[in-house]
């Protein structure tokens, strides 16, 4: 199962794309020092008190105990607050985006009270504009996380959460599902990809869209093998099936990944997935299609890649 | 050297009257062993039972760290990496620490306060062999091929039916929740212990401080684990029988578990480390030769833990959507835990300059303790920050945090026990050379292990993955996290090498080997199973330091009470819970089979209901009754006085609020109100936050539910009217009384059935709770029945003497709980008759 997926976005809270995960950064590296600090006070008493020889005092226990974490707390807490506040505060979300965990994958919609653009595995977020991303489960609970971007909610069956991100910078940044929800858990991650505001609403604008059309011979047989191996029960591939079972496939030859974060997107592994997903992805529910001859497999390949 | 007075003989003082003081408390030889009831032989069952746990949920952990040493790693697949990592967290949690914990407490207990045993042994024998039969269920779920793989925290729905089909679930839930009968059995038999059997003089304020640090921890536990049984008890219901309690769809709410498993799951965390801080703080005086520096902080301190820890569970719950508002008070409430965390650290800092320390071996494990429990307590400060905590929850800085704090704060201090009370076990001294290879071994381990961990999980990777993608920055932190496990275990294989070379081989231990002023070390090792010739009164909190004529007699020449009774009975002196002052003689049982037969009975019971054999379940359960009717069938023994020496003739048995049969069911009703509480909490938390679903449910018929409530009162008035009328010893009231009293019960459970006749529990959460409320008290009325009918025969069969009304003195407090349990469901079902719930 290794992975051969070698450039990824950053998945770290220290490479900041996000606003939540600025402020947390900078919230994070003053409780680090703060506490090494204290470790270190704490450790340089005991060193002194092995010394000691009989010097003990009331007052230590109630300053050391006491007054000094009472202190130190409140100043943490006043700070954790303001921050908490300037990440979770109330904001009009510029847009809205809709987020189902499902095993192992995530089903995407833009703006999901309008035109409600479907998508999957893939996340794009205008730079610099607040995004309400409500999060939903269909099946058990899962976890929504981008490290650089910041903040993490969970997706609870019955429930609806919502996080409000900004993203701050361009680029490719790597989610993770950070709650344990089944045998591929660590199978399930996906890109937040951040563009420009113009280029946000051209995505989006192509996402309203139906699929490319196939333009060779070969791509046109994919798209039969498509329809015939009854990959429309499951898949949608917006102009050509509406099924909702799988994720979308209308631009797939778009996306950087394949199976949720997992690989990269390319011919071998889009071939490899279609002929045993039950190697690269354990627990998907898809069936393999190791039946295709050779020919329609690429053909199909051919297709997918060209939907974009 | 009485006989009893008059025929029937109601002394109990026949039972080994032929044979010597030492034969009277000698531990059976051969297989019969197991019919053991002392507490040193059941606390070291616990001790090493649990350690037997701790080496395989470590292996486990060395497979994880294994799979997880480069990306991509192939070597177990992802089913069985999600079993591993699930059984490593239940074995560590539920059936090594707090067992292993309970097990040092139950062996130094009554060593430590001078009692010869704990008050109740064979239920100390029960717990034992519900532990042992509950963890070999859990165990076993791997030779089925189902071994659970959803966490030991069971988040639903993937623990429900729809998403983890099989029996792996029912194995952890049903083998849980049988091991957690020994931790409450634990609890009610340590708080009684500690309050009603101690040295003649040990008033609360002289008691060890780890006696205070186990009373608060026995304490917590008895409320603490009832929310986790009551959630595992509804999702074994819903996995089994379909009731809805967490179906979103039908009103309930994933939720609710969570909340239920974290009401236990972060008392849990202060129940594991209390004990061992108890420990340490018994430990570090030793070895500074003098007494714990403000010992009074210290208690006020682990009290005031006791409470706080129970208002901190939804900071596990931080990324779940909570309010807001809901975040910032669990925040400040998680960080406020710092202060009597301080108060305790600054106490042992505060001895240890009042001294000269002696860097022995358990004194190095205490310096780990200190370092690494600061760092686990300082990164959880941080995590108590919300902001931080939607970064860092979930991923590796958590697992580094809770390492640190079970570890440093649980294991280190463990470890460095067995070393300071290893001559109680094999009556020989462990090795200081190879003790400081340990330390080494482990405290570099550790720290290589897991304080990298803060940066991976900083990093980004998320918990409980079997696999990760190379490239992301975490590769070469995990190589050296998993490096760093090599070493830790090593160093857990030289102690375990250690022991057993030194049962054989270590040198001799001397007498108080270390010089503690704990009453535990007076006799050499190893003490004798009597632990006590004569019960020496005391007056300091350091007895072996203060009190000069201990030490300087043999310890079987040491004055003290109940040196000269000769009932052929086993015996140890009963207390005034607050003053110490010797109360009565207390009757202890002998070794005997029932309460293992008991266990077995219920092991049945539960294996049953995992194969479906249910007819089986039922044999079980009758078995264990009838194991119980025997265990309570056996004469009274009270009413007659004996001399006790140094001046206290002393009854067999007080009839009061004091006596240890009070105090133990005063522990019991905590453990059964706590329950009864989780029940009512979810069902006005789903009121709550599922208004549309509750408006939906059908209502209760609410003339018959105050019916109900009224036949509820009148069970605590004939409980009480019992108590008055058994105490005035007019037999012939007594049992028409005691048989109203389960007339009543009867009529109270039916009548609280019958109003919820509308509501069906197969269509809506709420309804299913309401059911759930209805089936709990009636298991407790059912128990009252159980209790009033069982205390009529014995009174009709003349096993119970004049003054022996102790039994029906408990009915009316058993009564009188049941009773308002009957009440307050009462109230509840006409609220929601009138109100819109259910």
């Amino acid at each position: 199962m290794e992975s051969t997926l070698n450039v990824f976005g950053s998945q770290d809270t220290s490479r900041i794309a996000g606003l939540a995960a600025g402020e947390t950064l900078w919230l994070t590296i003053a409780m680090s020092v703060a506490g090494a600090v204290i470790f270190v006070i704490v450790m340089g008493l005991v060193a002194l008190a092995w010394r000691g020889r009989g010097t003990a005092r009331a007052w230590w226990i109630i300053g050391g105990g006491v007054v000094f974490p009472v202190v130190v707390l409140a100043l943490l807490f006043t700070v954790s607050t303001l921050v908490l506040r300037s990440i979770a505060g109330p904001v009009a979300p510029a847009h809205v985006i809709e987020v189902t965990g499902k095993q192992f994958w995530w089903n995407v919609i833009y703006d999901p009270d309008g035109r409600a653009l479907r998508d999957a595995n893939e996340i794009v977020l205008p730079l610099g504009e607040p995004v309400e991303i409500r999060l939903k489960s269909s099946d058990v609970i899962h976890s929504f996380w981008v490290p650089s971007i910041g903040g993490k909610m969970d997706m609870i069956p019955g429930r609806v959460n919502r996080l409000t991100v900004t993203a701050t910078r361009e680029g490719r940044f790597r989610g993770q599902c950070a709650e344990f929800c089944g045998l591929a858990h660590p199978l399930m991650a996906f890109e937040a990809v951040v563009l420009p505001h113009d280029e946000f609403d051209a995505f989006l604008t192509d996402l309203d869209g139906d699929a490319s059309d196939a333009v060779t011979p070969q791509q046109r047989r994919g798209a039969e093998v498509f329809r015939e191996n009854g990959c429309i029960a499951c898949h949608r591939v917006a102009g050509l099936s509406e099924a909702q079972i799988g994720p979308d496939l209308t631009r797939i030859g778009q996306r950087a990944t394949l199976g949720a974060g997992m690989w990269d997107m390319n011919t071998g592994n889009l071939a490899g997935w279609i002929v045993d997903v039950g190697d690269m992805k354990p627990g998907a529910e898809m069936p393999s299609y190791n039946q295709l001859s050779g020919p329609d497999l690429r053909a199909l390949v051919a297709w997918l890649e060209g939907l974009t | 050297m009485t006989v009893a007075e008059t025929p029937p003989d109601y002394s109990g003082a026949h039972k080994g009257e032929d044979k010597t003081f030492e034969g009277v408390w000698d531990t059976p030889k051969g297989l019969r062993v197991l019919s053991s009831v002392s507490h040193r032989v059941v606390g070291r069952r616990f001790i090493y039972t649990g350690f037997a746990f701790f080496l395989i949920a470590g292996f486990l952990a060395l497979l994880v760290r294994t799979q997880l040493i480069v990306p991509g790693n192939t070597f177990l697949d992802l089913e069985t990496y999600n079993q591993v990592f699930t059984m490593h967290g239940t074995l560590m949690m539920f059936l090594f620490a707090i067992p292993i914990l309970e097990g040092f407490a139950v062996y130094l207990i009554p060593l430590m306060l001078g009692a010869r045993d704990l008050i109740f042994p064979r239920l100390g024998q029960f717990g034992y062999y519900c532990y042992l039969f509950g963890g070999i269920i859990v165990l076993s779920s791997f030779l089925f091929d189902a071994a659970p793989d959803g966490g030991w925290f069971m988040y639903v729905p993937l623990s429900t039916q729809a998403h983890t089909p099989g029996l792996s679930a029912d194995f952890w839930l049903i083998g849980i929740t049988f091991a957690e009968i020994a931790s409450v059995t634990a609890a009610v038999e340590l708080i009684t212990a500690i309050l009603c059997a101690r040295a003649p003089g040990m008033s609360l304020t002289k008691m060890p401080i780890f006696a205070w640090y186990i009373l608060i921890t026995a304490f917590m536990i008895a409320i603490g684990f009832p929310p986790l049984i009551i959630g595992s008890i509804l999702l074994e219901a819903e996995r089994l029988l379909g009731l809805p309690f967490f179906d979103p769809t039908l009103g309930g709410d994933p939720l609710l578990w969570q909340h239920l498993f974290w009401l236990f799951g972060h008392p849990e965390v202060y129940i594991i480390f209390l004990p061992a801080a108890g420990m340490v703080a018994t430990m570090l005086p030793t070895f500074v030769g003098k007494p714990l520096f403000g010992y009074g902080f210290a208690v006020a301190a682990v009290v005031s833990m006791g409470f706080i820890s129970f208002g901190l569970w939804a900071h596990h719950m931080f990324a779940t959507g909570l309010p807001i508002l809901s975040l910032s008070l669990f925040s400040a409430a998680s960080t406020m835990v710092t202060v009597p965390t301080g108060i305790q650290i600054f106490c042992l800092i505060a001895t240890l300059a009042s001294g000269r320390p002696r860097l022995t071996v358990p004194m190095l494990f205490i310096l780990g303790f200190l370092s690494i429990f600061v760092i686990g307590g300082l990164t959880g400060v941080m995590l108590a920050s919300v902001p931080f905590n939607w970064q860092a929850h979930d991923s590796y800085f958590v697992v580094a945090h809770l390492h640190y704090v079970l570890i440093g704060g649980m294991v280190f201090p463990l470890i460095g026990a067995f070393y300071y009370w290893a001559p109680h076990f094999t009556g020989r001294m462990m090795s200081e050379r190879l003790g400081r290879w340990v330390f080494g071994l482990m405290f570099v381990g550790f720290n290589v292990t897991f304080l990298l961990m803060h940066i991976t999980g900083l990093r980004g990777m998320p918990r409980r993955v079997a696999t990760y993608p190379e490239g992301l920055g975490w590769d070469r932190l995990n190589m050296l996290s998993s490096i760093g496990s090599y070493i830790l275990a090593a160093g857990i294989v030289l102690f375990v090498y250690d022991f057993f070379r030194s049962r054989r081989h270590g040198p001799i231990a001397p007498r108080n080997p270390w010089g503690a002023g704990t009453l535990e070390w007076l006799y050499p090792p190893v003490a004798p199973g009597f632990n006590f010739h004569a019960i020496p009164p005391v007056h300091s909190r350091e007895p072996l330091w203060d009190q000069p004529d201990l030490l300087e007699a043999e310890a079987h020449e040491v004055e003290g009470v109940m040196h000269g009774l000769r009932d052929g009975r086993r015996e140890t002196v009963g207390c005034d819970p607050v003053s110490g002052a010797p109360l009565y003689i207390l009757r202890l049982p002998h070794p005997t089979w029932v309460p293992m037969i008991a266990a077995l009975g219920m092991a049945l019971l539960f294996g049953a209901t995992l194969a479906s054999a249910y007819w089986l379940s039922g044999v079980g359960a009758v078995i264990a009754l009838a194991a119980f009717a025997v265990w309570a069938w056996e004469p009274s023994d009270s009413g007659v006085t004996r001399d006790a020496g140094m001046g206290h003739d002393l009854p067999v048995n007080v009839v009061d609020r004091r006596s240890h049969m009070h105090v133990a069911l005063v522990g019991t009703m905590l453990v059964l109100m706590a329950l009864f509480a989780s029940l009512v909490f979810g069902l006005l938390y789903l009121w709550n936050i599922r208004p549309d679903a509750a408006a939906a449910v059908a209502r209760p018929e609410a003339l018959t539910a105050g019916l109900g409530g009224l036949c509820g009162l009148g069970v605590a008035l004939a409980g009480q009217m019992t108590r008055r009328a058994a105490l005035a010893d007019r037999f012939g009231i007594t049992t028409v009384l005691s048989l109203l009293t389960a007339a009543l019960a009867i009529a109270a459970a039916g009548l609280l059935g019958l109003s919820l006749g509308p509501v069906d529990p197969w269509v809506s959460a709420l309804g299913a709770t309401l059911w759930a409320i209805v089936a709990f008290t009636g298991l407790v009325l059912f128990a009252l029945v159980f209790w009033a009918l069982f205390n009529a025969a014995r009174r009709t069969a003349r096993r119970v003497g004049p003054g022996q009304s102790m039994p029906d003195f408990n009915l009316a407090t058993l009564a009188k709980g049941a009773g308002l349990m009957v009440v307050v469901a009462a109230a509840l079902f006409v609220a929601g008759a009138y109100g819109g719930v259910g």
